[in-house]
């Protein structure tokens, strides 16, 4: 009898929760209520009388607070001669003063419930800051050191080119670093962006003087832009930025002419060495001038047809249909004077070949057929319920605005987002991929020599690198030559 | 420009000064946002938490199981039951799940720990009843077939085994962790034995499905742009039929410290410079020790500043090459791990002195108010990064509510770690951070 009943209990919980007939709405999903539109604040701006501009945006769902300050110092500013010193310059300011030690600084950043970071792009760079409200004062204090009384001394310099030797060389054990790095050069050759993708060679060449040089005549008030979000008024922070930041000078800063990247005239192949990697990852990317970048709702819902997600046409390609890859996707990267469309991959060696002449069809496809209705419909219904994710967390808002303002894209970008996509018809569509994607392209190949080597064969040309980036030979398939 | 420099006094002052005050301003602004719970007649704990600052929602759903759930030969059970949650249900096929939350541009991931297991989704808000409509369709109906078993077991098994040839230190966690946890429970890995995996049959696989995926042993947390009232009602409709199942027990024995220091020694061959795991036996989560310990936690190893850090990764004398550790639970247990990387042998043994004396210290003299306001404020800080969006809060809010039982109280939680003094460090320094009450094992290179 117990065992009935024990039988009974267990056939209810198993077996038996899946006989009970279900109900009706079960059977489908439901529909979705209508797509809310939604409007963030918008920032208020102010000059203040040493040519700074002061945004706020208010933003009262947590007690803390985003400090982004936007410097107009990118890679683009370096000289010819010293790619890399614009990075290596953002890196010093945030990392000493006069007065104070990294311990010291990485003590207070901490004590306020803070953290402080400092990346460089090809145009500008970015300080984000984030801490506890209550202490706007001492953020905006320690801000003022580091512009005010920065630390060039010998011991620091070589301490700091030490720490960044040190992070390129953990960095270009990643194959995609090693591929993106190669490929940014190739696309931008002879032109400003190149020296973004430095090497960890021109470290040495850079010293005191054009360190100390750089930071006079780029770090000033009128070629920068402080953005303050969380609670508090444009009064206050106008007050309090003056307060702290009225000694620092302004002084002309170059307006630099808008120069377009020149276009590779046919496909191109390039290996780098990334030793000890098993797996080959695989960069395929044209660039395209600035005057493009109006088309970048059009580019972001291409995009998303072609590499956003796991269900977009490469992935379902490359890694559902042929199995060839571990992930395939696409993205697009906007800067001033230009962008960047690039496919990136992860396949195994055996069919590195196989791989690159896929995507190169599925773009070229999505070139030439038309795009059903439905899969546009799709891409941005994504692209909407997707953008406030991506915009959540209060640094990533932040970033979100800063890289608004850095590019000049309006003061309210987000608010006409919803509008942008959903105007998105076919035609710029198709018109966007027949411009972006029948490019020739820059292909990189990015893994261990000893595992790739054999493949070089199979391509007409490939350009092969070290993992220096410097250039060894080239193989074709007619002959191979220094 | 000239620049003078101020007197030291006066800006150590102004720093003290500033830190007490807004430690003052803070605990009166009050830390939290509005939470509303409730439990469904089957069981199912709810807890709803309106946020309109973005039209979004998040969705979490959370089992109280893990590996601490597993018996002996049946490892590997509760990381498998994860993955086989999007296999399909009766309404929903293989994977499709997935695709639905893409589809709108939402985001999902799941995770199995040693004692939960998490599914979780973000989606605009007009999506809420959708993935409410999935969520409780693989509650009451998953369709757990042989094939994806298979497939599930298969790739579960290649994960193990990739790790194992590629990952350095891989085994030796596992190692640590038979010496750190006495009981099988706590101690065996979430990713199985191989053998054990092998052996599993689909009637184990229906059976932990049967036990533990149970309205009575969940937690449904939804959190960000909905109606109140609306949400009740969804919840309603699509979990209010789900059967409720037998109570899950607890088996927990009371914890044991060790009186005595374990020392051992393993060699792995994909490690390229020796490390080694410290680690002690410590008191339950939400215990009136646990809350010292947390800030203790801080004061060791939280940040650049943190005092074993500091001695470790010095700039000027570094003796580790990676450093990392910090309070790891598993039900009601918790233990505190510390994992570092060296040069060579002599530089690990250098490594774990610098430590017991760090240690030391902390029992002999007590931490300077300065330097605990610090730390007090990394820890607020983190608390705020906990509830940064919609899916982190409930995903906090989950966790508590298996420890509290009661969210009324939740976030009075954070002053109990505000109030800890420095006479509360070194009574707890004293009782948990003992040479014998750790637990050591050295991982040399082949």
């Amino acid at each position: 009898m117990k065992k009935i009943a024990l039988f009974l209990v267990f056939w209810l919980f198993t077996a038996g929760r899946g006989l009970f007939p279900q109900e009706r709405f079960r059977k489908t999903p439901p529909s979705p209520e209508p797509l809310q539109e939604f409007r963030l604040p918008a920032p208020e701006t102010v000059p203040l009388s040493n040519g700074l501009k002061v945004s706020v945006v208010f933003r009262d769902s947590m007690p803390m607070m985003s400090l982004e300050l936007i410097l107009d110092a990118g890679e683009i500013r370096s000289p010819e001669k010293s790619p890399g010193l614009a990075t290596f310059a953002a890196n010093m300011f945030s990392r000493s003063t006069q007065f104070r030690s990294t311990e010291e600084i990485e003590e207070l950043v901490e004590s306020i419930g803070g953290s402080l970071t400092v990346t460089t792009s090809q145009d500008y760079v970015l300080l984000a800051f984030h801490f506890l409200d209550d202490y706007l004062d001492q953020a905006l204090e320690l801000i003022s050191q580091m512009i005010l009384q920065p630390n060039f001394s010998d011991r620091e310099i070589a301490s700091a080119k030490l720490a960044l030797t040190y992070e390129l060389l953990e960095k270009e054990k990643n194959p995609e670093f090693a591929a993106k790095r190669l490929l940014l050069r190739q696309l931008f050759k002879n032109h400003p962006y190149e020296k973004f993708a430095f090497f960890r060679d021109v470290i040495r060449t850079w010293n005191q003087k054009e360190l100390a040089e750089f930071f006079d005549r780029f770090y000033r008030p009128n070629a920068a832009h402080l953005i303050l979000i969380g609670n508090l008024s444009l009064k206050t922070a106008t007050r309090k930025v003056s307060h702290y930041l009225n000694l620092w000078q302004p002084r002309d800063v170059p307006v630099l002419p808008l120069q377009a990247p020149k276009l590779p005239d046919r496909d191109k192949v390039c290996f780098i060495d990334v030793p000890q990697v098993r797996d080959c990852t695989i960069y395929l990317g044209t660039a395209f001038p600035a005057s493009d970048t109006t088309d970048r709702f059009a580019l972001a819902v291409l995009n998303q047809i072609l590499g956003g997600t796991p269900n977009s046409r490469l992935f379902m390609a490359l890694r559902e249909s042929k199995g060839y890859a571990y992930f395939c996707f696409s993205e697009t990267e906007l800067f001033r004077m230009g962008g960047l469309f690039l496919v990136r991959a992860r396949v195994t060696p055996e069919v590195v070949y196989p791989s690159v002449q896929e995507i190169l069809k599925v773009a070229k496809a999505m070139a030439r057929d038309p795009i059903s209705s439905a899969e546009i419909e799709q891409a941005k219904s994504y692209l909407l319920g997707n953008f406030p994710i991506k915009i959540e967390r209060y640094d990533s808002f932040a970033e979100h605005i800063a890289h608004s303002k850095a590019y000049n894209w309006g003061d309210e970008p987000w608010n006409k987002y919803y509008d942008q996509i959903t105007l998105i018809g076919p035609e710029k569509i198709s018109q966007a991929a027949q411009k972006y994607l029948l490019q020739p392209a820059i292909i990189i190949i990015a893994g261990d020599r000893n595992f790739l080597a054999d493949r070089f064969g199979e391509f007409d040309s490939i350009e092969v690198y070290d993992n220096k980036g410097q250039y060894q030979y080239t193989v074709s398939k007619e002959r191979s030559h220094e | 420009m000239s620049v003078q420099r101020r007197p030291l006094w006066i800006l150590i002052a102004s720093v003290v000064f500033l830190i007490f005050f807004s430690a003052r301003v803070l605990a009166q602004k009050g830390f939290g946002f509005p939470i509303t719970h409730y439990k469904l007649k089957n069981g199912l704990a709810v807890i709803l938490s309106e946020d309109y600052s973005l039209p979004l929602v998040s969705v979490v759903v959370t089992y109280n199981v893990g590996s601490i759930n597993e018996q002996p030969g049946k490892t590997g059970l509760a990381y498998l039951m994860e993955n086989l949650m999007f296999s399909g249900s009766a309404n929903v096929s293989q994977l499709q799940h997935i695709n639905f939350i893409n589809r709108v541009g939402g985001r999902l991931n799941a995770i199995a720990s040693e004692d939960k297991t998490v599914f979780y989704q973000t989606v605009p808000s007009n999506q809420l009843a959708l993935v409410l409509w999935l969520e409780s369709d693989r509650m009451k109906f998953l369709e757990i077939i042989e094939t994806n078993f298979e497939q599930a077991r298969g790739a579960l098994l290649d994960e193990s085994r990739q790790r194992k040839i590629g990952e350095p230190y891989f085994e030796s966690l596992f190692s640590f962790d038979q010496l750190l946890y006495s009981e099988f429970a706590y101690s065996h890995p979430l990713l199985g034995t191989e053998e054990d995996l092998r052996n599993l049959s689909l009637d184990d696989v229906k059976n932990f499905y049967a036990t533990y995926y149970i309205p009575n042993n969940a937690v449904l947390c939804i959190t960000g742009h909905f109606n109140k009232q609306k949400a009740k009602e969804l919840v309603l409709r699509y979990f209010d039929t789900i059967a409720r199942g037998k109570e899950v027990m607890s088996s927990s024995e009371p914890l044991v410290y060790t009186k005595r220091q374990i020392v051992k020694n393993v060699e792995d061959t994909l490690a390229q410079a020796p490390a080694f795991h410290l680690g002690f036996r410590i008191a339950p989560p939400h215990t009136n020790d646990f809350y010292t310990l947390v800030i203790l936690d801080y004061i060791l190893l939280r940040g650049h500043s943190s005092r074993i850090t500091r001695r470790l990764l010095n700039r000027d004398n570094k003796i580790a090459y990676q450093l990392s550790g910090g309070i790891e639970k598993r039900g009601d247990r918790a233990v505190y791990k510390i994992f570092g990387v060296a040069n060579n042998l002599l530089m690990v043994d250098r490594c774990q002195n610098a430590i017991f004396a760090e240690l030391a210290k902390l029992k002999t003299s007590f931490i300077s108010d300065v330097e605990l306001a610090k730390f007090k404020n990394i820890l607020k800080g983190d608390f705020l990064k906990r509830w940064a969006t919609n899916l982190d809060k409930a995903l906090f809010l989950s966790e508590e509510y298996f420890w509290l039982k009661n969210l009324d109280t939740v976030f009075l939680e954070v002053e109990k770690y505000l109030n800890v003094t420095p006479t509360d460090i070194v009574g707890i320094a004293n009782r948990y951070f003992t040479p014998e009450n750790s637990v050591i094992l050295n991982v040399k290179t082949k």
